[in-house]
């Protein structure tokens, strides 16, 4: 995945001296994931599969796994979202990196603490909470600037977020066959980060009107920022506060 | 009841061998946060220090005192080809505080797209910076693109570190 991963646990320091099993294989599980789903990697079982030299009854099941839900993600997004879309075979990247950081979360469940956040370059899974009485807050790059944040929102669970502010164009819109990002920041909170995952690439690519897809999805909810520094978010967005920007007010909440 | 963030940092990349991860909880806070002893202790509110009486100073937590020398340091890692060129990561600490991440090297051949560098990996620090000196978050979400140059040489560079 190329990427770096960082482990928050929030715990009684009594307890320092015990957590590195469930560390370890949550860190062992990001490597295994990257072993197995990197397009980078000749070797690796995904590569394999996307030569054509394995079959997918043949390759591990986590590869399977993960194209099922990508199936799933395809089909909730309404195509948006559709890692078979691009030239050069099945590419799950846009669901594996979630997938692998919400894995690595599971067995943090494990280590005697009250909250862990992994944060995956950017798409966070999150349990517990972070201290009596209070909930993770958790920031939104703003994506013209990313000193700054342009929203904070109070997370139980997990967000994702999508945008081309770092990258450069690298979005593929499977509708129209071209790289494409119609939204500067789109995020996505949920119950599962690789979900959430796809889900902020399908809204990124396809823009604000997917908003009214996702009010639809059960637990799913969305935070878009456009081009022009326009935000607009579904309407149970656990949205916290909103950072004022200088050159315009924020804009009323979408509604489904 | 006393609270502590452990915060282990790791890169999760595309070249094998340099996966050796650090089993000890790391403690990775930046320079400038909150110095209320135990990041999280008060939950949002910054003032509401009374979950750590024992009033340990700034630093945090975890810290296994092992042979870490208490002092400014710097490592650079190994230069790696990168997208666009050749670069190596450069990294302070005080003790095993994390006080910057910089590019130390960088050999692009005139390529422009490499003014974009600082754009892939640097905000990810940057960003959990931010969430450390804050008070009010723990984490940040954004966009993000990690050249696995850049994380397997900053890894490199955080072992040098004993981080």
């Amino acid at each position: 995945m190329g990427t770096i991963v960082t482990i928050d646990l929030y715990g009684d320091p009594s307890v320092a001296n015990e957590l590195d099993p469930a560390l370890q294989l949550a860190v062992e599980s990001l490597h295994d994931a990257d072993d197995v789903f990197s397009t980078w990697k000749p070797e690796s079982p995904l590569s394999q599969l996307r030569r054509g030299e394995i079959e997918l009854a043949t390759a591990p099941p986590e590869v399977r796994e993960v194209l099922e839900a990508c199936g799933a993600a395809r089909e909730l997004s309404r195509g948006w979202f559709d890692p078979w879309s691009l030239a050069g075979g099945v590419d799950p990247t846009g669901y594996v990196k979630g997938w692998a950081a919400q894995r690595a979360l599971h067995l943090l469940l494990g280590a005697p603490v009250f909250g862990a956040v992994v944060n995956a370059a950017g798409d966070i899974a999150t349990f517990g909470f972070p201290a009596e009485n209070s909930s993770f807050q958790v920031g939104i790059t703003n994506p013209s600037d990313r000193q700054e944040l342009t929203a904070i929102v109070s997370l139980n669970g997990c967000i994702a977020t999508s945008g081309t502010y770092e990258r450069g164009p690298h979005l593929f819109d499977p509708h129209s066959g071209e790289f494409a990002s119609r939204l500067a920041s789109a995020s996505v909170t949920g119950p599962d980060l690789g979900l959430a995952d796809a889900l902020a690439t399908a809204l990124a690519v396809a823009g604000t009107d997917f908003l009214t897809v996702i009010e639809e999805v059960t637990e799913f909810e969305a935070f878009a920022v456009t081009d022009d520094g326009e935000r607009q978010w579904t309407s149970g967005f656990p949205l916290l506060a909103l950072a004022t920007v200088r050159d315009q007010g924020p804009r009323p909440p979408t509604r489904g | 009841m006393k609270r502590s963030k452990y915060v282990f940092v790791g890169t999760a990349l595309g070249v094998a061998g340099v996966l050796s991860f650090h089993t000890a909880p790391a403690s990775l806070t930046f320079a400038s946060s909150p110095t209320n002893g135990t990041p999280t202790g008060g939950g949002s509110a910054p003032t509401t220090t009374s979950g750590s009486p024992t009033g340990s100073p700034t630093t945090a937590p975890v810290t296994p005192s092992t042979t870490i020398p208490s002092g400014s340091r710097t490592a650079t890692g190994p230069s790696v080809n990168y997208n666009f060129g050749v670069l190596s990561v450069t990294v302070k600490a005080t003790g095993k505080k994390v006080t910057s991440v910089t590019i130390g090297t960088l050999n692009d051949g005139g390529n422009y797209r490499s003014q974009s560098i600082d754009s892939m990996a640097i905000p990810i620090l940057e960003r959990e910076a931010m969430a450390a000196q804050s008070a009010n978050i723990q984490s940040v979400s954004g966009a993000s693109y990690t050249s696995a140059g850049f994380a397997q040489s900053l890894q490199s560079a955080l072992q040098q570190l004993g981080i």
